[in-house]
């Protein structure tokens, strides 16, 4: 007697009440799209040199390497999936990048590295059927003590051309701002005008449907966590450029935060909810409350405190149907 | 799963009796944590005997306890399709809340205001994602960010200091040669394993975990009981830190913080994963052991943290590859 397979729970009643469609799926609403908004307003009034150019130069220096995590984490996030690895992908892309000496070589080798990664990921939680958590905590672990191997402390050399381009400007915009905003643009057309990225929204709303319509769901979530891995591994290039050495645990702190800021930005962890919006004003909410407590004097160490009463916040407003993960 | 529906292959030209391959199926259907501890000690036996003597044992399986705790709180909430991650931020607070003497009392007037903390932040976590419907993961994981955050900025002006002196005592202390915090490890576990088999509760956690909508619909309260798995899993984690300050000595800020993400591990190794409790209490038990001895085994080979970190990331991976392979 094999015991009948176990229908998903779905809590959708036939009748919906509420926001259309689209904004339902874009995750992105009022509070969302506030906060950073709000935060601005209260930094530009209370600070006096928030809005000088210097400070606005540093905070999207600072923003854009979490920026382009989150923008991986989304992806994942939208299949349904979670991945903790991307801190230590960072961190080992950082440190790969700087023990080579010539600096395409290295880049190959941590884009190689990400694919693989991503390729384990997926295959682990899709035709392996382990949870994301623990299948992104293990290859966390596996890949924060193969950082520790190639590069036990902080060191290395980066290429003067690598450094060029993170510190520059060009046409008088920073650099990190055109990092930023072609990866956003790219994970943009990726999700809202490829057949993957439709495929992503399905997966990741209703797995069983979109299987029963001919989306192979197997390769939809390994392509996401490909994805995932790749951007994490083009947020350690640029972290590694931006100061210049590697760093065995220079990403440690972006697994937690880039979920964090996934849920700030109105992205839902069960998947079909988030967009490519949303994950920018979250990035930016939790890049403007780090400036603020810079500019503010107040203890960093209490960062954490307030991003978590925030992120708490956050949730509280958007309201689930599904209680649970 | 059952798989005893798989016709078995005709014994005429089958050199493996059936017996044997009923046997192997057996073992395979057992979570992960039996047969990798057994492997484990296995080859601890081969090339590291002296961690087998009955002086270490004892030793590890009292390093094993915090551990061992956390994922009693950990299986509990899972088996209610939940999460929590807040056992780092809680045990911080506990142990700056023992050893800073910011509070102007007794040694057992702090113990009474750590269970409080527990018992709140068991109560917000639970409000939340049961009232606000939250999603657990980040509401446990932003409450160990607030506490975490908050005791680090009260250690800039007051230090955590020296711990209680009969805390560090109790985990010193041993019955019959066994150390006092594995037995309290036995005694929150033991209860709990016999009230889930016998109580409605328990009867209440696995309907809610093998469908939460059909348990609603067919009255049971389980908003409730993933409240109360909330709560008892944040007193829990009080109870860890009692015993972790008892071990180091010191409050730290640093305590127990890879207990959450190591508990989840345990949990799932010992056959219990989101909705099912398949292994029982005593699986993540094993888990919990067995980790622990993982962790004592890589030292004691003289791995340096790089090579550490990789099997031990390699071999919850397989472990777990097995158990999901097996399962299908």
């Amino acid at each position: 007697m094999r015991a009948p397979s176990r229908p998903k729970v779905e809590y959708r009643s036939a009748q919906r009440e509420g926001p259309p469609v689209r904004s339902i799926r874009s995750g992105v609403s009022r509070y969302t799209l506030g906060l950073p908004l709000l935060l601005f307003a209260v930094l530009a009034l209370a600070a006096p040199n928030f809005l000088a150019p210097q400070n606005l130069a540093n905070i999207s220096g600072q923003i854009t390497a979490l920026l382009i995590v989150t923008l991986g984490q989304l992806v994942v996030a939208l299949v349904g999936g979670i991945d903790l690895s991307v801190g230590s992908v960072v961190s080992l892309a950082s440190c790969l990048v700087a023990t080579q000496s010539d600096p395409l070589w290295g880049i190959t080798l941590a884009l190689a590295l990400g694919l693989v990664v991503g390729l384990v990921n997926g295959a682990g939680v899709t035709l392996a059927g382990i949870h994301p958590l623990i299948m992104t905590l293990a290859t966390m672990t596996f890949l924060q003590g193969f950082a520790f191997l190639v590069l036990p402390i902080p060191g290395g050399q980066i290429a003067p051309e690598l450094r060029q381009l993170v510190n520059g400007t060009l046409w008088a915009v920073p650099q990190p701002i055109w990092w930023c905003a072609v990866l956003a643009l790219l994970v943009g057309v990726l999700l809202h005008r490829t057949r993957l990225g439709l495929h992503i929204f399905a997966v990741g709303a209703n797995a069983h449907s979109a299987q029963l319509n001919g989306v192979r769901s197997v390769r939809v979530v390994m392509a996401a966590y490909v994805t995932c891995s790749l951007l994490a591994v083009v947020a350690g290039i640029y972290l590694a450029s931006r100061v210049a050495s590697g760093d065995p645990t220079m990403g440690a702190s972006f697994s937690l935060e880039s979920v964090t800021a996934v849920a700030l930005g109105g992205v839902q962890l069960t998947g079909g909810v988030g967009s490519v919006l949303g994950v920018i004003t979250g990035a930016l909410s939790l890049g403007l409350i780090n400036n603020g407590i810079n500019l503010f004097g107040v203890s960093p160490f209490l960062r954490g405190a307030i991003t978590g009463a925030l992120l708490l916040a956050a949730v509280c407003v958007q309201r689930r149907r599904m209680v649970g993960l | 799963m059952t798989t005893i529906s798989e016709p078995l292959a005709p014994s005429a030209h089958a050199p493996v009796p059936a017996r044997w391959r009923r046997a192997a199926r057996f073992v395979l259907s057992l979570p992960p944590a039996y047969v990798g501890t057994a492997l484990l000690l296995l080859l601890a036996a081969l090339l590291r005997p002296q961690l087998l003597s009955l002086f270490l044992l004892p030793l590890i399986a009292r390093q094993a306890a915090p551990l061992g705790l956390a994922v009693i709180g950990q299986s509990l909430v899972m088996r209610g399709r939940s999460i929590d991650l807040s056992s780092g931020g809680v045990i911080v607070a506990v142990s700056y809340i023992l050893t800073s003497g910011y509070f102007p009392v007794s040694d057992a007037g702090a113990m009474g205001l750590c269970l409080a903390l527990g018992i709140t932040v068991g109560v917000i976590n639970g409000a939340l994602i049961v009232k606000a419907r939250a999603s657990s993961m980040i509401v446990t994981l932003a409450m160990a960010m607030i506490l975490l955050g908050i005791v680090i900025a009260l250690s800039q002006f007051r230090a955590p200091g020296d711990a209680p002196e009969f805390l560090r005592e109790l985990a010193r202390f041993r019955v019959l040669g066994i150390p006092l915090p594995v037995l309290v490890w036995l005694a929150v576990l033991a209860p709990v394993a016999l009230l889930l088999r016998t109580t409605v509760y328990g009867r209440y956690l696995d309907a809610v975990g093998a469908n939460p909508r059909a348990a609603a619909l067919s009255g049971i309260p389980y908003l409730r009981v993933i409240f109360v798995g909330h709560v008892a899993s944040a007193l829990i984690s009080v109870l860890c830190g009692f015993i972790l300050v008892g071990f180091v000595g010191k409050g730290s800020v640093t305590l127990g913080q890879d207990l959450a993400l190591n508990s989840l591990a345990a949990a799932i190794l010992g056959g219990v994963n989101f909705g099912s409790g398949k292994g029982g209490m005593l699986g993540p038990a094993v888990a919990a052991f067995m980790l622990t001895f993982l962790f004592n085994f890589l030292t004691s080979l003289g791995l340096g943290e790089p090579g550490r970190l990789m099997l031990q990331g390699a071999i919850i991976a397989a472990a777990a590859l097995v158990y999901s392979l097996n399962k299908k």
